[in-house]
């Protein structure tokens, strides 16, 4: 996502401009050459067509009530944590946070990895006693699912000059990690806040009302970037 | 007067006996000749032990005799059998006189004053029960019991064209049976009418009261019994309470042999009975209606087996019953079914009633607007509602919409298309607008297998508001609408990941068609049609890249989606 920087990304910006809209046509002429897909059954006609007609009145929306820039899935549905230097220096990571509980893991834009040269160029989650991505968590009840710290590694990130251990950064039971990481490192510098993401975590509500104390939120997060 | 004599309210019982002996003077004679035929020993035997009348018939075989007449009343039937038994040997033919006799009033209320509930049917054949206020209820004749039936009927007011009775007794009554038949076995096995009609001819109590009452009933009822919607239940139960105020004496030393056989079956013993009862091989204490206790003594068990020489020494198997049945009437129809298809105009509204912690989500439901206008016509008790599957509750249901089932318990009217137009005119013009009803149908009590057919791989069609980070182009229309049938591969989403397994699903979406939207070029309607149970969020978003390919992906920017709108069930029911 170019014409985003990674930063802005995690704002959420409720502001909209309207100025831009260009006042919505709302005849139905516009459209309804276009659809004519029509139900064979015995529907008298004339009522189809009113039908017709106001399921296309009720889809179009009013142009002027759209946001420029509406808010992602993932900003409208997680809210969003940092830890900052976790374990080592630069080693930051965000946390975002589903209503249902659910966290997804992740590198922050600040992460010491995106530093170097070339950027991540391998994921290997074959760290610690297990491969990551070699469990097959199955079930409602999450069976199978390994029960991990928060310092507990989930992966190891590669770039040309080095090598950084991701970790779960909350206490719970591994539910998935990125797989498509493995063939598709690149996706970790390219949006590593969406496809980049790298793992799934389902802690225990009192796990995470422990751990939410020691996180940042963005807002905290911007601060400690502007301080040197 | 002692226990197991019933004192009942037989307000107008010597109207019924002076009507009966007019209307009934041909029967009286048949069933004096019917009654002759029978062996006197055993008739004398189970009238001494307490079996009521219409029992003593129904095991010897007369149900027929008796149930297809109706307003025999009690006294006369018990006069009959005591006349025959009291004149056995004489030979005489019936004569005018004794016809007389048999109906002199002073002669009937001797029987009456001897009134005791029938070991056997607990007075369940004597048409006694207490009533729901705890009234002991008497009857003479099946045709005022049935007439009974019948006003408790018009007073629920049901409407129907048929019925069918059910009949549920008190399984003691079974046990009971089976006690009298192998007493009636052991001591009369060898005689001649034994052997020539064997009790499998003969009918429980059960089928002999329905046999009886039926056909009253549809006198009464003006309509046909047959396999019928509408229901008429007849509960017959023993009270608890009566079986508590028997003590259990689980120390005394007779009984340690004894075993329950079932456990509905409490063990309470009388000691007064006991001693009565001691030389018994089984016996079945009845005392408070459902004892039923068993004693092994194989020393005389042998001596039974091979001591069938009528000589009597075999005591009744049944005890003195001190309290008769309650009776619970109840009426209801099987559940009938209105269908149709709806439309949810609001992303506020859930599908089905939704509390989370004694929170309401959302603002109403499509269940309580459309099954709570639909109850009151019915005039039901209460209903459920049934739909193909269900949309989300920011989604709204459009276009053709979804069919749903409103099953209606215990409906008492079954609505006319007029009153079906008027309730979906009625749902249509509510104030609030959130939900439609269309084509509303009525479908009798055949719901299920109109829904059952159409349930198989549907498809649905849907329309999203898509956003994507850079302007549309004519390319991304061509793009888009190219595909048909694509195989995605979903992951199941993050938000349900909670509480639904992880899986990843293969699923199709048949088709896709780009509206554009006049004075945006971000913006765009996307019309898709997919296998049911694709999710059509993460299928434009991507889920973090674990729905793939997406909307997103195909057009290689980030997409979106602010509004989705479901616009077809494709299933055949209700379509018009
Ligand atoms: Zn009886």
């Amino acid at each position: 996502m170019k014409e985003l920087n990674p930063i802005s990304e995690f704002k959420q910006d409720p502001e909209t401009s309207h100025e831009n809209c260009d006042p919505v046509l709302h005849s139905s002429s516009v459209v309804t050459s276009q659809d004519s897909k029509i139900e064979e059954k015995q529907h008298n006609e004339e009522e189809q067509e009113q039908e017709e007609e106001e399921l296309r009145r009720l889809l179009l929306p009013k142009v002027e009530d759209l946001p420029d820039t509406p808010p992602s899935a993932v900003e409208a549905n997680f809210t969003t944590f940092l830890l900052r230097d976790f374990m080592k220096p630069g080693h930051d990571q965000y946390i975002r946070r589903h209503a249902n509980g659910l966290c997804v893991i992740g590198l922050a834009p600040t992460h010491v990895a995106f530093k170097d040269k070339g950027g991540i160029t391998s994921v290997d989650f074959n760290v610690g006693k297990s491969d990551r991505s070699g469990i097959k968590v199955t079930g409602k009840r999450k069976k199978n699912a390994q029960h991990f710290e928060s310092n507990t590694a989930l992966c190891k990130v590669c770039t040309g000059d080095a090598s950084y251990i991701v970790r779960c950064c909350v206490k719970g039971s591994l539910l998935e990690v990125n797989e498509r990481l493995i063939k598709q490192p690149e996706l970790l510098n390219t949006s590593p806040e969406r496809e980049g993401y790298i793992a799934i975590i389902m802690p225990r509500p009192a796990d995470w009302l422990k751990a939410k104390a020691s996180l940042l939120d963005f807002e905290q997060y911007k601060k400690s970037r502007a301080e040197p | 007067m002692a226990d197991g004599v019933a004192t009942a309210h037989n307000d107008d019982e010597e109207a019924h006996v002076s009507s009966a002996t007019e209307a009934n003077k041909d029967d009286l004679g048949f069933l004096r000749d019917a009654v002759r035929t029978l062996p006197p020993q055993i008739l004398k035997d189970l009238l001494s032990n307490g079996v009521c009348t219409r029992c003593i018939f129904r095991l010897l075989i007369l149900h027929e005799e008796i149930c297809s007449r109706p307003s025999l009343s009690t006294p006369i039937l018990s006069a009959i059998l005591h006349e025959l038994t009291e004149h056995e040997g004489d030979g005489a033919n019936s004569s005018a006189g004794e016809t007389k006799d048999l109906i002199d009033t002073e002669h009937v209320q001797d029987f009456q004053e001897e009134f005791r509930f029938c070991r056997v049917c607990l007075g369940i054949l004597q048409f006694v029960h207490n009533d729901d206020k705890g009234m002991l209820m008497k009857k003479h004749r099946a045709s005022d019991f049935a007439a009974a039936i019948g006003d408790a009927v018009k007073q629920d007011g049901h409407n129907f064209d048929s019925f069918s009775l059910e009949v549920s007794l008190p399984p003691i009554v079974d046990v009971n049976e089976q006690a009298v038949w192998s007493y009636i076995k052991k001591k009369y096995g060898s005689q001649p009418w034994f052997r020539e009609k064997y009790p499998s001819e003969s009918i429980a109590v059960k089928d002999f009261l329905k046999l009886s009452v039926t056909n009253p009933l549809e006198k009464l009822l003006d309509v046909k019994s047959n396999e019928s919607s509408f229901r008429i239940r007849l509960t017959y139960t023993l009270s608890d309470a009566s079986a508590m105020k028997q003590p259990i004496h689980e120390s005394n030393g007779c009984y340690k042999r004894r075993k329950c056989k079932s456990k509905w079956l409490r063990c309470a013993v009388d000691d007064l009975h006991l001693k009565r009862e001691q030389n018994d091989i089984d016996f079945i204490k009845n005392s408070a209606g459902l004892h039923k206790v068993e004693r092994h003594e194989p020393s005389r068990n042998s001596s039974i087996e091979s001591g069938d020489d009528g000589t009597g020494f075999l005591a009744f198997p049944i005890e003195k019953v001190i309290q008769c049945c309650s009776l619970n009437f109840q009426f209801y129809k099987t559940p009938i079914y209105v269908g149709g298809r709806y439309l949810k105009y609001s992303r506020n509204v859930s599908q089905t009633r939704w509390i989370i912690d004694d929170e309401r989500m959302g603002e109403a439901s499509i269940e309580e607007i459309v099954g709570g206008n639909i109850l009151p016509i019915c005039q039901g008790d209460s209903y459920k509602f049934h739909a193909a599957g269900r949309e989300d509750i920011d989604v709204r249901m459009l276009g053709t919409g979804r069919p749903f089932l409103v099953e209606i318990q215990n409906a008492r009217q079954f609505p006319s298309d007029e009153l079906i137009k008027d309730i979906e005119m009625k749902i249509n013009n509510l104030e609030s607008k959130f939900v439609r009803v269309k084509n509303l149908k009525f479908l009798g009590s055949q719901g299920w297998e109109l829904m059952r057919e159409g349930e198989a791989e549907k498809q649905k069609q849907y329309a999203a508001l898509v956003w994507i980070s850079r302007p549309l182009n004519n390319d991304d229309v061509q793009t888009l609408s190219s595909p048909k049938d694509m195989q995605i591969l979903q992951k199941t989403p993050i938000r349900v990941l909670h509480r639904r397994s992880p899986l990843e699903r293969e699923k199709t979406i048949h088709w896709m068609r780009i509206e554009r939207i006049a004075g945006s070029s971000h913006y765009f309607l996307l019309h898709l049609c997919t296998q049911a149970g694709t999710y059509i969020k993460e299928f434009v978003h991507g889920d973090l890249g674990r729905t793939h390919p997406s909307v997103g992906s195909i057009l290689g920017c980030r997409a979106e989606i602010l509004q989705l709108d479901v616009t077809d069930v494709k299933m055949d029911c209700f379509q018009a």
